[in-house]
């Protein structure tokens, strides 16, 4: 039976249940004693935690607006991947290898979705639903969260570019940031209006900037072998399947568009903008105005399905993020990588010295080398314009890390240790901020950056599990948790079980077949 | 005139960041300042024109502001063209005479396509910058004041709801539906 259709046995007689939504009617007499402010007092029961009140769906957004919270996940998935590896990939195997990039990040995109799909219909993040399926899921991502994105080797390769510009030592630069990460963040009165502000100017520059660098080195043919390459469906050269290249190859596809938890942590951040159910719920403030936190509820909502003017508002909420998924994340993620594939390929032939460089992996003597390429190559403007984009990715990366990470164990700890509500999320959220932060600029100064060398590859291992599993998890939350009308279709089923297979078949033949993790 | 050149600085000012932005770094890596700026006005220069003339179009309610498809539509056609004129101008600033690219169609091609992703920044930066400054100049500008009302309506319409949901949640902590059940030990 549907665990979301389970009426609790305790429930009393004279209640009704909709078989239909699992929706069931508190007797009138009890809804009496309650506030006049109590407008439905119906809930709907997902699993065995707090079944979530009904309550009323805000209107969708009257016009389509070109910001959303979508800024987070291009701004945590423009990455390295974007920038570094798969141009590299492109130059090994040819711009054939791009069909695989294509596959990824529109399994990222269908992903996004359904993430949007649950943290719009209840208000609660992923990792709510993944307690309400099964509560060790949740206690797996809290622990991967902390092994995995506790190192601050991230950090490096945009500091090391901004030396590269300003000659001002990489470590410094990063300490630097981070503290004034904190600052930050800890200053604002409300968190998530603050981030979307920068990330949105900085990922506006990012996306002008890559589109003007590249329309002055690129050529027609560049351009459109790098497209024509992303249709060379099944195109796999036999020393793809080579214990070097095979790991390197699946840790692209997987780092192609967010990666590791981010798109679990996007569902925060929709909530936090008010999207869709998150608008019942208060947003997180900075440790400076924590004192005026609005008391955080302790579950999420739900809105009636049974009612078709709900439907109709879900759906223009659906239309919203169908927009966002598409044009900003799917649309700037391909432009990215293909203007910094474009600027690759026009590296390479400019200077022999860049192919080898890339070839032999060293991503920061990579990156610098193609910087001098367009240096020498009569556009030495590009120099600076190239490292000053790996510097903004560098920087996009940190603070939406930084602030998801805290997020995503702040909610983790809120409802599910006991004791911790009496801190309020806003406080939990700067423990961990700044005990990330603490821990980071005591690695950078006495540690390796990126982690123990000895437990790299389970870092990597972890990471690329944790998007089988969440996969996993999306396919149980969206179909069990949540009402008939609003649960995913076939399509969206399919893909995300594609995904699952997909990330966790390749991680297990990479182990298995080579005997390595993802590279 | 004022009226529309104030219409046009948003849109122009991020256009010319494209010039600006490209010349500021060539001095920062150690170009000869003539070489910078013959980068700045060659590229600014155009770009800004035609991102002024976008704010004229918002201004005069051609373009609907918010969506996506017209800027797509409006720098597919302005950013080939500001490129061309990029290439003739630097060529004219640095070695003294216009010089074409070798293969103009398929430049302009190029072009085209590379004006996509221009044309996602600037109209990300434009939904950023435009309501503040036409916030500022709607007294004495009617079309800003046009302008600036599609942006306050939307504004509006976002804090009503907002603030419904503001009471709807303070009503809810009172004593709602939730508490009762947890008092009945229905968690």
């Amino acid at each position: 039976m549907d665990a979301a259709n389970t009426p609790a046995a305790s429930q009393p007689s004279t209640s009704s249940t909709h078989p239909s939504t699992g929706t069931t009617e508190i007797p009138p007499q009890r809804d009496a004693a309650a506030s006049p402010g109590a407008t439905d007092s119906r809930v709907w029961r997902a699993g065995r935690l707090e079944p979530m009140p009904i309550r009323e769906l805000p209107d969708p957004p009257p016009s389509i607006h070109l910001l959303g919270p979508t800024v987070f996940l291009v701004a945590l998935g423009v990455g390295m991947g974007e920038a570094y590896m798969w141009p590299r990939l492109v130059l090994v195997f040819g711009p054939e290898i791009r069909w695989l990039f294509l596959i990824g990040v529109t399994l990222q995109a269908f992903v996004m979705l359904e993430m949007a799909r649950y943290a719009m219909a209840t208000g609660e993040s992923i990792f709510f639903g993944a307690a309400r399926v099964f509560k060790p899921l949740m206690w797996f991502f809290f622990a991967v969260a902390i092994l995995v994105y506790i190192w601050p080797g991230h950090l490096s390769t945009g500091a090391a570019a901004f030396e590269q510009v300003t000659g001002i030592p990489w470590v410094v630069t990063a300490c630097v940031g981070l503290i004034l990460v904190g600052i930050l963040f800890s200053l604002a009165s409300v968190i998530y209006p603050l981030l979307e502000s920068l990330l949105g100017i900085l990922i506006g520059v990012l996306v002008i900037g890559t589109a003007v660098a590249a329309s002055l080195v690129g050529r027609w043919s560049d351009l459109t072998a790098t497209l024509a390459g992303m249709f060379q469906f099944g195109y796999f050269p036999e020393q793809a399947m080579s214990a070097a290249w095979f790991p390197v190859l699946v840790g692209a596809i997987a780092f192609a568009g967010p990666s590791g938890m981010q798109q679990m942590w996007y569902t925060l951040h929709l909530r936090d903008s008010g999207a869709g159910m998150g608008a019942h719920i208060p947003k997180i403030r900075g440790l400076r105005s924590a004192g005026n936190e609005e008391a955080m509820p302790s579950r999420g909502f739900m809105f009636d399905t049974d009612n078709q003017q709900e439907m109709r508002k879900w759906k223009g909420w659906r239309r919203w993020v169908t927009f966002d998924a598409v044009l900003l994340f799917w649309g700037v993620t391909m432009l990215v990588t293909v203007s910094f594939t474009v600027l690759a390929q026009t590296a390479a032939r400019q200077s022999p010295d860049v192919t080898a460089l890339i070839l032999e992996g060293d991503r920061e003597a990579s990156l610098t080398a193609m910087a001098d390429a367009f240096a020498s190559a009569g556009a030495p403007i590009l120099r600076g314009v190239f490292l000053g984009f790996i510097a903004l990715i560098g920087l996009n990366a940190t603070l939406g890390l930084f602030d998801s990470f805290s997020r995503g164990q702040a909610d983790m700890s809120y409802h599910f240790i006991p004791g911790m509500k009496r801190f309020g999320m806003s406080k939990l959220y700067a423990g961990f901020l700044w005990g990330v932060i603490t821990f980071g600029i005591l690695i950078l100064l006495f540690g390796p950056a990126d982690g123990p060398g000895a437990i790299l590859d389970v870092l990597a291992f972890l990471s690329t599990l944790a998007m089988g599993a969440y996969c996993v998890v999306l396919l149980l939350v969206n179909n069990r948790m949540l009402p008939k009308p609003i649960r995913p279709g076939f399509v969206p089923n399919l893909v995300i079980g594609f995904g699952a297979v997909f990330y966790l078949g390749m991680l297990l033949y990479s182990l298995f077949r080579f005997g390595v993790v993802v590279g | 005139m004022k009226n529309h050149g104030e219409l046009a600085l948003p849109g122009a000012v991020i256009g010319a960041s494209a010039g600006v932005v490209a010349g500021g770094l060539a001095l920062l890596v150690g170009q000869p300042a003539g070489w910078a700026a013959a980068t700045a006005v060659g590229l600014g220069l155009p770009m800004a024109l035609a991102g002024g003339a976008f704010g004229l179009l918002l201004g005069a309610g051609i373009v609907r502001p918010g969506v996506f498809a017209p800027v797509g539509l409006y720098w597919l056609v302005a950013f080939p063209v500001a490129r061309l004129l990029h290439e003739v101008l630097a060529g004219l600033l640095i070695a003294g005479r216009p010089a074409l690219p070798a293969d103009p169609l398929g430049f302009l091609a190029y072009q085209a396509m590379a004006s996509l992703g221009f044309a996602i920044g600037f109209s990300w930066l434009h939904e950023r910058i435009a309501p503040g400054w036409l916030g500022r100049i709607r007294e004495r500008n009617p079309r800003a004041e046009r302008l600036y009302g599609f942006y306050l309506r939307h504004a509006e319409a976002q804090w009503k709801a907002r603030e419904g949901r503001r009471r709807a949640r303070a009503a809810g902590r009172g004593a709602g539906p939730a508490t009762v059940l947890r008092n009945k030990g229905e968690s």
